[in-house]
């Protein structure tokens, strides 16, 4: 099976690999893995407090082409995003812009866990309630 | 057994669903049943007959290769008890998206932590090996990493195999509750053990590159 272009361009040159620093109020961290194939997918973003934008973004991924071509991806596409306009980032807008095979359409669904996982960080951090805690004290 | 495609691999060889198997119980059973699908045998019967005892046999070969190993042997019993690791993964960020909120992982934080950080250990090696030519020093690194990897390999097997034990004693009892605790135990562990496989696979290519 071949890689298409786009995931051979992020794979060959990642955008944006490394560390943000996790202990600061204004980074939230994603650390998510993919059991089946022992990948494992660390994102970091850097929020801006006043306007909820994310200003920086990075990521470090242990796996496949695929795996990282998609964390690469993500980590452009939430750049620039306020936190609400990144969570709808979805897994199949990955899969449309690597052209991801369905074998590695896992890979896009890590990098949207990813994501997700660093907002839920973040708010946690800064005591934004997530929305589904806002949804079940709602309905209480 | 019969041409039956929903009998499982451990009814095909007549076994209850136990995890510490008699393995050469199983591979005496599995040449007697072999024998039975030979090929020589339906050289005279109709095509259909003879088409259907191929299909068995190539089954028949499936399972055997499924039970003997006790990897595939764990793995295809949480199938069984409905256990489809990746669907569930899946799913649950369908879920996750639907409510807004972080997807809850499969593998326990603590294990992705390591296991990045093994990773994290092993790269810096291997970056160092490929500017560094033949550091003495490194390749010491690099033994003494995969030496720790071999031990938590072994350390999960020997793990797995308590597993079978508690599952099968499970069974015996017929107790729904112990059962479903071995089966998440085990599942936790071939997750883990999926990350150490890999890490071994690296350090052994960083070995030999």
């Amino acid at each position: 099976m071949a890689y298409s272009d786009k995931v051979l361009s992020h794979y060959e040159h990642p955008r944006n690999v490394g560390t943000l620093d996790k202990s600061s109020e204004s980074v939230g961290t994603g650390l998510v893995g993919a059991p089946e194939c022992g990948d494992v997918m660390r994102l970091q973003i850097r929020v801006n407090p006043e306007t909820q934008v994310i200003e920086d973004a990075k990521f470090k991924t242990f796996g496949c082409g695929s795996a990282i071509a998609s964390s690469s991806l993500a980590t452009e596409w939430v750049k620039g995003k306020t936190v609400s306009e990144a969570l709808t980032i979805s897994n199949t807008d990955i899969v449309k812009e690597l052209a991801l095979p369905p074998v590695k359409i896992h890979c896009s669904v890590l990098a949207e866990d990813a994501i997700r996982a660093a907002i839920g960080d973040w708010k946690k951090k800064n005591g934004v309630a997530e929305e589904a805690g806002v949804a079940v004290a709602a309905s209480a | 057994m019969g041409g039956d495609e929903q009998s499982d691999y451990f009814t095909i060889f007549s076994m209850p669903a136990r995890l510490v198997i008699d393995l050469p119980a199983l591979e005496k059973s599995f040449y007697a049943l072999s024998r039975r699908l030979h090929p020589d045998r339906f050289a005279a019967r109709p095509a259909d007959e003879q088409a259907a005892a191929l299909a068995e046999s190539s089954r028949l070969n499936d399972a055997y290769r499924t039970l003997k190993d006790p990897i595939a042997r764990t793995a295809y019993l949480l199938k069984l008890e409905g256990v489809e690791m990746e669907e569930q993964s899946s799913s649950a960020t369908a879920a996750a998206r639907a409510t807004g909120s972080s997807k809850k992982q499969i593998v326990p934080e603590d294990l992705l932590e390591e296991a990045f950080e093994l990773n994290m250990q092993l790269e810096e090696m291997r970056m160092a090996k490929q500017m560094g030519e033949d550091d003495p020093q490194l390749r010491k690194d690099l033994l003494a990493a995969k030496s720790s990897f071999d031990a938590k390999m072994a350390a999960a097997q020997a793990e797995l195999e308590a597993l079978w034990t508690r599952w099968d004693a499970a069974l015996d009892a017929d107790d729904a509750t112990a059962k479903a605790a071995a089966r998440d135990a085990m599942v936790a562990l071939l997750n883990r053990r999926s990350y150490l496989r890999n890490l071994v696979r690296d350090v052994n290519d960083a070995l030999e590159a």
